[in-house]
């Protein structure tokens, strides 16, 4: 087969990225079924499914569903309408769902009873004493909060509240004419979820919060019969923009038939299963919902108490060890921050090692009276961000602070919006990104005058600015005073605040200008050294994988012969193993107790290896519509210490996957080799490296001199 | 280590910029920040001959984030120039009074031979690769967006320089109601370039053998792109030019803003500037381009850190001025070696009276300036020398002099041989210190003149020696100096009321 015939762009070629999300959770599913893991840290993975789940709905299906609307018939990448990919969606939730349930009934809840956590799934299991308490719980604490609304003529269909659980019931007037009539009421999100009905000893009893309300429909509608009540649950499309992957050109065609566009529409009904028929016909009436969107639920609608669950009181037996992050050794001194940057590039990985340094960076930053300016752009940020605190001191402290609040971070607009008009209070510069681009970048920037002149400290990492996700994410962030990165970071802040771009970039590549360039660059470049017969070779890590002309380049350079391997976690539109195109590309993902996160780019280039690091992932949205930057790592050191991370995570056998050739992911083979669990030896590597107490005081220890 | 933190600022016809530097005797100049924001003054300017309220306001904006990050670097000093398109706007005052009292900042217009100078200067202080560069015959080519300037280099001085309006914006602006899909657009640029690039080469070019052309300015740095952010070589050749040439002479500026990764607003510049460079190395025949890089404001903070001595250059400046001025005389034809003599006797006699008239070395340089040109406007009219001399100093651009400072040296040549009209020169300069410059100077002149009347040069070695309120002039020459004599003293008469001393000449005795 000669090369030039081979056509990299042909639809088969790819994954639709639904689909590949949907695997996604799959994977995390399997570690809520896998019995080698701590009981309640399966249910966690549980509640993450199930979330996961919800949020893909309210973005994806909803967008999907705008297209069918709005009559946009643009293939996606893998050549499927938007109406073939509700289907094909449709069904694999469905099985997720059921999958979900299965493995909550059948593993988890025997295994909970097991270990003395009762779930109990119905009123009547209580014993009678126990009964009494809950119904004393009912009236004191949860009738108050209720709000039941009946319908009738005069009283419309109300609004159901995207996400929220409720009970639906049918009634009958106690005195009067046999006509049903129907009724709701919403199950309260200021309460609890799962209420403890007794614990003795290693024993605990505990009951849903819908069971309870459910048995006493007949309080909230006196002069009534409840003839049935079953929860149900919807999530709509209303409220949310529209997601801007996979259809650049939506909006505009939205605009043009926006009467088309139904606001607020139903897109997902849940149902306890076996509702009474009747029930079911008016909630599907009044959300006219079609079949395939109805879920029959076997089991509790709303999994996600599940994390409520995970964190039980007690029980820390069933827990994995809590990890606690390590000091970084490159700051174990006396030495200021500042001065140990000065000695070299620092690279910190998190969550093994801790994110304190980049906090006190910026808190040290506030106080030093050296201090210039401090810039930095903030996606999500943690409630009450340390960060946060000190930019706005170092503000009062008469510092120059500029920083870029990223309002579009999905779910997060009003928590950013607030603490945003903090820092303009404290007099910080606030800049609110660029028009229609969200900035994605994680960059600080600290100018700091000195003796030889102005230095600039820069941080840069591949997670956000967040101490508290900085804990369960796996990220690489680095120091450093190079002139030549703090030249480019300036260049950055310039252009976020408006200023026109600068000519060249001395180290830094950014997107949306200049980054997926500069990718097929380095992608192609390794495909001339297999070429021409020199050492080529890619390995990569990040989240997700679907932008199409990335994915055409690695076919490419695969097909030339270059071994490309990749850690991909969650969706991935490239297919490995299709003969003559993919046949040199593994692909792994790494579902562990840390969410993986961190973007690792390794280029062989024939023995010069260069190692990029990036807040970018190789999708369109963020190579085409967002600010990002990829940095080198051009410390030797260094380099070789990211390289070493990404072998050890393409050597793990406990929690990676691997993506089969049919698309399905199966567990590594481990055969005879010893376990690899990645994540598990980073947390014992940076246990270990960090330094002896003893090391420590030697330091300080006076000798007097013989 | 002293470290000065400055700020220069050049209010440009295209853009507005910012450039914060860091100067110390040890580290030289550091660039620490520069940003650019685009305002487009020019295009008000250069359509309408004024500068709009909205744009002062647009301008007054970007002014005032300037100030913000002079702020943050906490910069010692600042200096704000502007350029063509606040030169050529009838309400330039106006719109720098609204600067001043908007956002605080003082701006200066420089004149073009200023700026030019300026840009030359920030050329220079790549040291090294300068001055191998100038070694061989090198052409300074400048294409702003108001205007092109071409200055010529032989054996290491600046011989000529020459302003074209013919600038990227301009050219642009004049052709813009044309559609640039249009072939003859292209046609059109090329004639307008090619008409007065050729002329240049008939009056000023001739015969010189230029090897190297320094290319700066607005697209300068775009030349030799080829995309994707990086940095490319700061050298080409001329083949790799030609390359470039062709690669984007037909492309739309929206796809060459695309492929080359240029600012759509410079991209719409890339070819009227293309073009005057290609047209340059077509008449030169030159073989390599060296794009330093450098812009204005690397040209203010070279000046001032000269000025403040941080900073000193290799190169010798105020020679490359006099090398102009004497190949203006060249042009019209002076006497060089009565120039020459006379240089020496003025300088002489300004040296000596260092403490009577206060001036420094800068009213030196114009005194040696006026020297050189006082004879030129012989070549117009025998009958009227000093007025002919005085309009041909007005219209000549000389390299590294202000307009005002030209207009200095226009008048010592102008009353070197008329009568002083006190009145007239205030009226017409309208500030003190400048008329009494030229009065002191004047006098000066007038002396050293009378001396070589005969144009012999006969008072090649004088001694000169002032005593009691006396300027003594001792020549040891033996030949016959009554003439100089006779009109020495109605000429020194001047001398002594600008200063109160009286000039005296003497043979020395026992010659």
């Amino acid at each position: 087969m000669s090369d030039e015939k081979i056509n990299f762009t042909r639809p088969e070629y790819y994954q639709n990225r639904e689909l590949s999300w949907i695997a996604f959770n799959y994977r995390v599913l399997a570690e809520a079924m896998d019995e080698h893991i701590p009981l309640l840290e399966r249910m966690k993975f549980l509640a993450i499914t199930a979330s996961n789940l919800d949020e893909f709905v309210m973005v994806r299906v909803a967008s999907l569903k705008d297209m069918v609307h709005a009559g946009y018939h643009k293939t996606d990448i893998a050549g499927m309408k938007p109406a073939r990919q509700l289907e094909l969606i449709g069904k694999a939730v469905h099985e997720l769902t059921d999958t979900q349930y299965h493995t909550y009934n059948v593993s988890l809840l025997p295994a909970l009873k097991k270990n003395g956590i009762h779930v109990i799934t119905r009123y009547e299991d209580l014993t009678e004493e126990e009964a009494a308490s809950v119904d004393r719980y009912f009236m004191e604490s949860v009738y108050p909060v209720l709000t039941p609304m009946a319908v009738d003529p005069s009283r419309p269909f109300p609004l159901i509240r995207n996400k929220s659980l409720n009970i639906a019931a049918l009634l009958q007037k106690k005195k009067g004419d046999q006509e049903l009539e129907f009724a709701t009421v919403q199950v309260p999100s200021v309460l609890p979820r799962v209420y403890e009905v007794k614990r003795d000893g290693e024993a605990v009893r505990l009951i849903l919060l819908e069971e309870i309300i459910e048995r006493h429909m007949g309080k909230l509608f006196l002069n009534y019969n409840v003839v049935c009540a079953h929860p149900y649950r919807v999530m709509r499309n209303a409220d949310l923009s529209i997601d801007e992957d996979g259809a650049e050109d939506l909006l505009e065609t939205i605009e043009k038939q926006l009467k088309k566009r139904q606001w607020g529409e139903v897109i997902k009904l849940e149902v306890e299963d076996g509702i009474d028929k009747r029930l079911l016909k008016i909630l599907k009436k009044d959300f006219s919902i079609r079949d395939e969107d109805i879920y029959l639920i076997d089991g509790p609608l709303d999994l996600t108490f599940a994390m409520k669950l995970s964190g039980l009181e007690g029980y820390d037996h069933l827990r994995s060890e809590k990890y606690t992050p390590k000091p970084v050794p490159a700051f174990a001194n006396e030495d200021s921050i500042f001065d140990n940057i000065k000695k070299g590039d620092i690279l910190m990985h998190h969550p093994y090692e801790t994110f304190e340094p980049v906090v006190d960076f910026i808190r040290k930053a506030a106080r030093d009276p050296d201090v210039l300016a401090i810039k930095q752009t903030l996606y999500r940020v943690s409630g009450n961000s340390p960060i946060i605190a000190s930019l706005a001191q170092a503000a009062e402290n008469g510092k120059q602070v500029t920083v870029l609040v990223e309002l579009k971070a999905r779910f997060d607009e009003e928590n950013n919006i607030n603490w945003a008009k903090m820092l303009e209070k404290a007099g910080c510069h606030v800049i609110y990104g660029l028009l229609g681009l969200k900035t994605h970048c994680k960059i600080t920037l600290i100018v700091r005058r000195e003796e030889e002149g102005i230095c600039r400290y820069v941080h840069l990492g591949t997670g956000n600015y967040n101490d508290s996700t900085a804990k369960l994410y796996t990220d690489l962030g680095m120091f450093t005073c190079r002139r030549s990165v703090g030249e480019d970071a300036t260049a950055v802040f310039n252009m976020l605040s408006g200023y026109s771009e600068p000519l060249s970039w001395n180290r830094l590549s950014l997107a949306p200008l200049w980054l997926k360039g500069k990718f097929l660059k380095l992608i192609r470049r390794e495909q001339e050294h297999a070429r021409t017969g020199r050492e080529a070779g890619i390995k990569a890590k990040m989240n997700s994988l679907s932008d199409p002309e990335i994915i055409a380049a690695l076919y490419e350079a695969s097909a030339a012969g270059v071994k490309i391997d990749l850690v991909v976690r969650g969706i991935c539109c490239l297919k490995t193993g299709i003969p003559g195109v993919s046949e040199n590309i593994t692909v792994r993902s790494i579902v562990g107790n840390f969410l993986e996160h961190s973007r690792i780019y390794c280029f062989n280039n024939d023995g010069h290896p260069e190692v990029y690091l990036a807040s970018a992932d190789w999708m369109p949205r963020n190579l085409d519509r967002r600010v990002e930057i990829l940095f080198p790592v051009d410390d030797e050191t260094l380099r070789e210490r990211v390289r070493e991370i990404l072998d050890l995570e393409l050597e793990d056998n406990v929690k990676a996957h691997i993506l089969m050739p049919d698309g399905r992911y199966a567990k590594v083979r481990r055969e005879e080799k010893s376990p690899v669990n990645s994540q598990k030896l980073f947390c014992q590597m940076a246990k270990a490296a960090v330094p002896k107490k003893d090391d420590i005081l030697k330091g300080r220890k006076f000798t007097p001199m013989a | 280590m002293a470290i000065t933190t400055f700020a220069a600022i050049d209010v440009g016809s295209f853009d507005l910029q910012l450039a914060i530097y860091e100067i110390s005797q040890k580290n030289g100049i550091r660039c620490l920040d520069h940003m650019r924001k685009t305002a487009g003054v020019g295009t008000d300017t250069y359509m309408e001959g004024k500068i709009s309220s909205h744009l002062i306001d647009a301008m007054c904006t970007i002014l005032k984030g300037f100030c913000r990050v002079m702020e943050e670097y906490q910069v010692k000093d600042c200096r704000a120039y502007a350029t063509s398109a606040l030169r050529e706007a009838g309400n330039s005052q106006i719109v720098l009074d609204q600067i001043l009292v908007r956002t605080g900042i003082e701006v200066k217009v420089l004149s073009n031979s200023e700026q030019r100078f300026l840009c030359y200067k920030a050329i220079a202080v790549k040291e090294n690769e300068f001055q191998s560069i100038i070694k061989k015959g090198t052409a300074i080519v400048d294409v702003g967006s108001g205007s092109t300037q071409l200055s010529l280099f032989d054996k290491d001085a600046l011989v000529t320089t020459q302003y074209l309006k013919l600038g990227a914006l301009r050219i642009k602006e004049t052709l813009g109601h044309l559609d640039y899909d249009r072939v003859n657009y292209r046609t059109l640029i090329r004639e307008l370039v090619d008409s007065d690039i050729d002329t240049f080469r008939k009056m000023f070019l001739k015969d010189r053998d230029i090897k190297n052309i320094i290319a700066t300015g607005l697209c300068a740095l775009y030349l030799n792109r080829k995309g994707g952010g990086d940095r490319q070589a700061d050298k080409m050749t001329v083949r790799e030019f030609m390359d470039f040439y062709h690669r984007i002479e037909k492309m739309s500026p929206e796809k060459l803003s695309l492929e080359m990764d240029i600012p759509i607003e410079h991209a719409y510049l890339m070819q009227p500037s293309v073009m005057i460079f290609r047209k340059m190395i077509e008449i030169t025949g030159a073989e390599l381009l060296w794009i330093p890089g450098v812009n204005l404001c690397d040209g203010i903070v070279a000046e001032y850190g000269e000025e403040k001595r941080l900073i000193s250059f290799t190169h010798d400046f105020t020679e490359d001025i006099l090398v102009a001025a004497r190949n203006i005389s060249k042009r019209y034809q002076g006497n060089k070696k009565h120039n020459q003599s006379l240089e020496k006797l003025v300088l002489d006699i300004f040296d000596s009276m260092k403490k009577y008239h206060g001036l420094g070395q800068r009213e030196r340089l114009l005194l040696q300036l006026s020297v050189i040109l006082h004879d030129c406007g012989k070549y117009i009219s025998m009958r009227e020398p000093a007025e002919s001399s005085y309009h041909i100093i007005k219209a000549t651009e000389i390299i590294g002099i202000s307009h005002i400072e030209r207009e200095i040296v226009a008048y010592i040549v102008k009353y070197n041989t008329t009568t002083y009209e006190y009145e007239k020169i205030m009226n017409e300069v309208r500030n003190h210190k400048i008329s009494n410059v030229i009065a002191k100077l004047v006098a000066i002149m007038r002396v050293g003149n009378a001396l070589d009347k005969s144009h012999k040069q006969k008072f090649d070695h004088v001694k000169i020696t002032l005593k009691d309120r006396q300027l003594l002039i001792v020549t040891e020459t033996s030949e016959d100096i009554s003439l100089e004599q006779s009109t020495f003293e109605k000429r020194s008469y001047f001398f002594e009321e600008v200063f109160g001393i009286k000039p005296v000449l003497k043979r020395k005795r026992g010659v």
